[in-house]
């Protein structure tokens, strides 16, 4: 009795298996939202796809390594940006260090001197800016910016989720959130009313 | 009074604009900015328009994933063997 070694124990070995059925649902049922996120931090649909495949392939197989209990969405983006990162995507030597006169309300004061003031009353910020307008503007936006700005505003993880996704410190994530917003407002406005 | 003396209250308030909507100010700091918002529209305007940015932005930027890929991944299960 008690000879069974944890890897033969019939017991251990069906809970084993429900534990990564359990684990590949919960995952898959996260999918849609993985990528919408993978899709904005790189260019083309295809490249997002190979991602998603090649991200969940590797999280089947890692599954023993997902803490229970913790975030999945986040753990399942960690392993997409490192992976996004290896693929050797384009690296800024170092990110957009040149100084960035444009302040937050840059977008706003561009678009009321092009007579294109946006009218908050009625909150129609979508009758300035098309959908085609954010997504080139957004793709313009430096890679280590974007990360942070994709991860936290559109895929609307706390500062401490994106600064364990990607492997910076919070305050990083704040500095180049910051930054990255308003680039991401200088590129709307160049997108809109032309650049100065 | 509000953000001293020294310093041009909306420029003070544009520095505000992002950690007010992510809500990490203080509370000290929070009341400062909105005493300054309730008396100051050019600044209430574009924090109005920062706030339906971001919105539209995420709406703006959201692109689904086709049913194939959607597919590819459940086939990628090893549970499933």
């Amino acid at each position: 009795m008690g000879e069974t070694t944890p890897e033969a124990d019939p017991k251990k070995l069906a809970e084993e298996a429900r534990d990564r059925v359990r684990f590949e649902e919960e995952a898959l049922e996260l999918a849609d939202q993985v990528y919408r996120v993978a899709r904005r931090l790189v260019s083309t649909r295809e490249e997002a796809e190979d991602l998603m495949q090649e991200t969940y392939s590797r999280a089947f197989r890692a599954w023993r390594s997902f803490q229970p209990g913790t975030n999945l969405r986040a753990w399942l983006l960690r392993i997409l940006t490192n992976l996004n990162i290896d693929r050797g995507r384009k690296q800024q030597r170092s990110p957009d260090l040149q100084p960035l006169e444009e302040g937050d309300y840059y977008l706003y004061n561009r678009l009321e001197e092009a007579g294109r003031e946006p009218n908050v009353e009625q909150e129609r910020v979508d009758e300035r800016l098309s959908q085609d307008d954010v997504v080139a503007a957004l793709s313009a936006v430096p890679h280590d910016f974007r990360d942070v700005v994709v991860l936290v505003d559109i895929g609307d993880f706390s500062y401490a989720d994106a600064a364990q996704i990607l492997e910076i410190p919070i305050g990083t994530v704040m500095s180049r959130l910051h930054r990255g917003r308003r680039i991401l407002k200088r590129e709307l406005a160049d997108e809109t009313v032309g650049s100065v | 009074m509000g953000f001293g003396a020294q310093v041009d209250p909306c420029e003070k308030c544009e520095e505000l604009l992002q950690p007010y909507l992510d809500r990490e100010l203080s509370d000290a700091e929070r009341a400062e900015a909105e005493l300054h918002l309730d008396g100051c529209s050019y600044c209430r305007k574009r924090y109005r328009f920062e706030e339906e940015l971001r919105r539209y932005v995420r709406q703006a930027a959201v692109e689904e994933m086709t049913p194939d890929l959607k597919q590819k991944l459940s086939e990628l299960r090893t549970s499933l063997f």
